[in-house]
């Protein structure tokens, strides 16, 4: 299977790798002819004034912001870096953004992150890649496979920790699930 | 304040690097023997596509020869490699101090956007719920005040 097949499936992948930003540093952000810009920036929270911005002194997340939406008129939107641009809320917000794309607008998106965390309510599927080829995929968060190729969430270290002790948490990607199960467990 | 620190911000800035003129920034790739000709460095966003471990050794590697290394990240579970931590409103310090005494200011930070490193907000939430008295770090420690 190939990641536009997968892609076709799903919709929205969550990616392993590295992404670079290719947009040129030396542009303004108005130089880069983004549809509708005031409404884009709008929609992903940003002033009006970063159009003045050349892109070299944006902040991370406004790096981030402007990526995603110079790619707006596309089908298929490439986006990485959520985890090292955005903090926390941004990252909720820019997740709830994608979605909507996605359901609402049909685009079909990849995010690309080393961050598997980043993927949690977001990707019903993670791959591996290696150039063009597909080393791994799975639906399954708590697929120790995975973990050869990335970092393990703390969340899911933690349980698979409790469980080989023998103390029988529900496996989530949800801290507040896991308080429930814990206060059930020790009570 | 300690030779080992790291910073966040509400939104990450390349600006605020102006403020540690003394400091060489480190950006893309490099290896450890790269490092020996600075004694002050610091690396923005850099960190991210290492492994914990990997960070873990190169801290290490750093403190050994004696070189002292500021960490600017959006990654919360890095600011437990640091004894001191500074957090940053947009290019203003809003906060700093030892890692855990600035963490413990839950509410301020999480209304700035900044995440906690999960197992800090874990065990504050445990605590909420009366099963723990204190922070826990690690695994088998929050085992056993949990169970034991």
């Amino acid at each position: 299977m190939e990641l536009k097949d997968i892609l076709n499936e799903y919709g929205l992948v969550g990616v392993i790798s590295t992404y670079k930003f290719t947009l040129d540093e030396e542009k303004k952000v108005e130089d880069l002819n983004i549809k509708n810009i005031d409404k884009a920036l709008k929609m992903v929270n940003l002033q009006e004034d970063v159009k003045d911005k050349y892109l070299k002194d944006l902040s991370l997340d406004e790096l981030f912001k402007i990526d995603l939406i110079s790619k707006l008129d596309k089908d298929i939107i490439i986006v990485g870096n959520l985890s090292s641009c955005l903090n926390y809320k941004d990252r909720d917000f820019i997740k709830k953004l994608l979605l909507k794309l996605v359901n609402n607008y049909h685009k079909k998106i990849i995010v690309i992150d080393n961050d598997v965390k980043v993927f949690f309510n977001l990707v019903k599927v993670v791959v591996v890649v290696s150039g063009k080829d597909i080393l791994y995929a799975t639906k399954d968060f708590y697929d120790d496979n995975l973990y050869k190729y990335t970092s393990i969430p703390k969340i899911i270290e933690l349980i698979k920790y409790l469980n080989k002790e023998g103390r029988k948490i529900q496996e989530t990607t949800d801290i507040y699930e896991l308080i429930k199960d814990i206060y059930r467990s020790v009570s | 304040m300690t030779s080992d620190i790291t910073i966040m911000s509400t939104n990450l800035n390349k600006n605020i690097l102006k403020n540690y003129p003394d400091y060489s920034i480190i950006g893309g790739e490099f290896t450890n023997n790269d490092l020996l000709k600075y004694s002050k460095v610091i690396f923005y966003e850099v960190l991210n596509n290492k492994k914990e471990e990997e960070i873990k050794e190169l801290f290490s590697f750093l403190k050994e020869h004696h070189i002292a290394f500021i960490n600017v990240t959006n990654n919360e579970e890095q600011v437990l490699l640091t004894d001191y931590l500074i957090i940053y409103d947009k290019e203003k310090i809003l906060i700093e101090g030892s890692t855990l005494e600035v963490l413990k200011q839950e509410k301020l930070l999480k209304r700035l956007g900044i995440a906690l490193p999960f197992m800090v907000e874990l065990s504050l939430l445990l605590q909420d719920y009366g099963l723990i008295k204190d922070i826990y770090l690690d695994y088998k420690s929050l085992e056993d005040a949990l169970w034991n």
